[in-house]
């Protein structure tokens, strides 16, 4: 469902925006942990009237009560249905969706307090139960307010689904928690990565959706750096590259170092370095940091075809970025050469992210590791790492509740 | 012509440039965005875009968010509009036919350009909401390194000129313009150009890492009019840039207004070629280069015309 949502950046028929504040119709594609439906609430009671809501292959309708109700679209293309209820609300042929209870959740503070300002005193504290700015830790000599934040679960930078308690100096996270959310599977059921787990399949199959699926993560990367029209062209690559297209990958890696994204966009201090996360098989994570790890090289049908592992000496999100386009262009040459030739190591797997094992996944373990790696990062540079991380919660095991991380 | 008259003419004008100046700029967003990515251009579609969009938004109601400051919200867009317009009347398209010529064109230029991180903070800090206050946070930085080199480098057109005014600056080009002159000061001019009108990759207040900052909450009119105004700020900062380092009206066979706004467009689709082409830039690395490079860079660019011209 993630990447038929992605795709759709590609139909001009519609525009994917950032804020709810830009839309009118809210796309709810496939089944939500039931514990974000209120965040989802309050993202519906944010887009602008006249609104609608189209259910796509989802049963988040169940906890609603919105008149008039939401479209429910079980079609494999959305968007004609999409394009309806859009027509039909500027027609006023449909009526505008009323609110669904996002903002139940708040707590009422006019006229409390005072001066009304819903609590005691200016600063510290947490009026009715919502925290306000004090003051934090002298970090560089200069002591400013502190802001809890909360970004997620739908926060358009991040996998649907995670959510950040965040603590802001100015534009800088001082405190990080991560609540890792509760799955119900461990993997896509349909992933070619989670079938290599049970069973043998086609090395050229696997390779190809590897780089196809780091075609997708660069182009998520390059829209969150600022580049939508670069982003389409990795995207409509992601969907046509065939064995043999590395040349391709190439061309469109050259075209982003073109954009200046290394020399000026990312972060320049390096971040998770080999000592850190050695053993961890975070894939192009951890051979951007100079760690041959890399399942594939217990698989004799990769050795049979030569595969070797390449790594480089750039911890840092720009070696992360550098690191999958080449494996990207890597995987489609590998999987021209590879014919017919399956693999033959069951049990673990090395997925785009890392290795794959049963209730273990790359995801999870990264996950882990944000609250030491986003703390003290500028925002932008905070998200340039939570992007480069590729986080799917897809791949995160399911678990009875939710879990939190936190330094 | 009455006092009245002369005034309304202007008002009108300047309104039609912003108007049609932001409705160009739109277009040329798309234009490039569609030859960036690989598409093919439908020259009629693009022309409509920005039509239907802007009839999009007019259908949307307003929305608030909990506790704004909406005198501020309101005052934000019209502010920035009120400085791209101040900055327009200053831009001479003849060298009789010009709105307003203050013996002090600069100084009024440099106060329109100062005053935009007033119009940009308010924008972010009215919604009391996270991401536009981050957005906010982030132009004052970003606007406190850019304030020095753009202004010294439009500061060294005045040298050849021996004047303030806009309109001198423009004449002192009949012989040679400025871009040859000084060629240091049209590239530093654009690239802070950029980050005045925060545009492509120095979009940081309003970037997609803040899901629009200061734009995030707007809905609606409040939407069109901000993204309206900060195209015609666009369109304003190309304009100055024609006139005081590509000679302004000067030019062969065409007329005078004709070369203004060929120079102006061709500003205009650099910087919005550079927005479609470049990755955002960093605001550290963005701070560290305006003090590090751009200042003394600017500072030569002066020293070095000085010198000539002795």
């Amino acid at each position: 469902m993630r990447e038929a949502v992605q795709d759709l950046r590609l139909d001009s028929r519609l525009r994917m925006v950032d804020t709810p504040r830009a839309a009118a119709v809210l796309l709810v594609a496939g089944d939500l942990d039931p514990i974000d439906l209120d965040a989802l609430a309050r993202v519906h009671d944010s887009i602008p009237h006249p609104r609608a809501t189209v259910l796509w292959q989802s049963s988040a309708a169940m906890s609603w009560q919105s008149e008039p109700s939401s479209v429910v679209v079980t079609a494999i293309d959305p968007v004609p249905q999409i394009r309806a209820a859009f027509r039909d609300l500027l027609g006023d042929r449909r009526p505008s969706e009323s609110a669904v209870g996002g903002g139940s959740g708040l707590v009422e503070w006019r006229d409390v307090g005072p001066y009304g300002q819903g609590g005691m005193g200016m600063t510290g504290g947490t009026p009715y139960g919502r925290p306000m700015a004090g003051l934090g830790t002298d970090r560089d000599g200069l002591r400013l307010d502190v802001l809890p934040v909360r970004l997620g679960p739908f926060f358009p930078r991040l996998p649907v689904g995670l959510s950040l308690d965040i603590s802001l100096a100015g534009d800088v996270l001082t405190e990080v928690h991560v609540e890792i959310p509760a799955l119900p599977s461990p993997i896509g059921p349909r992933s070619i990565f989670a079938r290599a787990l049970s069973r043998p399949v086609p090395i050229a199959d696997l390779e190809s959706a590897r780089a196809r699926d780091h075609l997708r993560w660069t182009s998520d990367a390059l829209l969150a750096q600022g580049m939508p029209a670069l982003a389409l062209v990795a995207l409509r690559a992601a969907r046509e590259v065939q064995p043999g297209d590395g040349a391709r990958v190439r061309a469109l890696a050259a075209r982003v170092r073109r954009s200046g994204v290394f020399r000026w966009s990312l972060p320049r201090q390096p971040r998770l370095d080999g000592a850190t996360i050695q053993g961890m098989g975070l894939g192009p994570v951890s051979r951007a940091a100079g760690l041959v790890e890399d399942v594939r090289l217990e698989d004799d049908g990769y050795l049979a075809l030569g595969f070797q592992v390449q790594t480089i000496d750039a911890p840092g999100v720009g070696g992360w970025w550098q690191m999958r386009l080449d494996e990207a262009a890597r995987s489609l040459d590998l999987a021209a050469r590879a014919g017919g030739q399956m693999t033959t190591l069951l049990g673990r797997v090395e997925g785009p992210r890392g290795r794959i094992e049963a209730g273990d996944t790359p995801t999870q373990r990264a996950l882990t590791l944000l609250p030491d790696v986003l703390d003290g990062l500028e925002w932008g540079d905070a998200m340039a790492v939570l992007v480069g991380l590729d986080l799917d919660l897809a791949e995160a095991p399911g678990s009875a509740s939710r879990c939190t991380v936190a330094a | 012509m009455s006092l009245v008259a002369s005034i309304l003419i202007a008002s009108v004008a300047v309104a039609g440039v912003m108007v049609a100046g932001a409705y160009l700029v739109a277009v040329m967003d798309r234009w490039t965005a569609r030859l960036v990515a690989g598409g093919g251009v439908d020259a009629g579609r693009a022309m409509a875009a920005p039509a239907r969009d802007a009839a999009f938004l007019l259908t949307r109601h307003r929305t608030s968010t909990e506790r704004p400051d909406a005198r501020a919200w309101a005052l934000a867009p019209a502010l920035l509009a009120g400085l791209a317009a101040l900055a327009l009347t200053l831009v001479p398209i003849a060298p009789d036919t010009v709105i307003a010529d203050p013996a002090t064109g600069f100084v009024v230029f440099s106060a329109a350009i100062a005053f935009v991180m007033i119009a940009v903070f308010l924008h972010g800090w009215a919604p009391d909401s996270t991401l536009p206050l981050i957005g906010a946070y982030r132009f004052g930085a970003q606007a406190l390194s850019f304030q020095i080199p753009f202004l010294l480098a439009v500061l060294a057109t005045t040298l050849p000129a021996g004047s303030l005014s806009i309109v001198r600056i423009a004449e002192a080009q009949e012989p040679l313009w400025n871009v040859v002159r000084q060629p240091l000061g049209l590239p530093i001019y654009l690239v802070v150009g950029l980050a005045v009108s925060y545009w492509g990759p120095l979009d940081l207040p309003d970037g997609r890492d803040l899901a629009g900052g200061t734009s995030a909450e707007d809905a609606g009119i409040a939407r069109l009019l901000w993204s309206g105004a900060r195209a015609a700020m666009l369109v304003a900062i190309a304009a100055m840039g024609a006139t005081v380092f590509l000679g302004g009206w000067y030019g062969p066979v065409l007329p005078g207004p004709v070369w203004v706004a060929l120079k102006t467009l061709l500003l205009l689709a650099v910087i919005v070629l550079a927005g479609n082409l470049f990755a955002r830039v960093r605001i550290g690395s963005f701070v560290i280069v305006c003090w590090t490079l751009l200042i003394p860079l600017s500072l030569l660019n002066i020293f070095v015309s000085g010198a000539i011209l002795l």
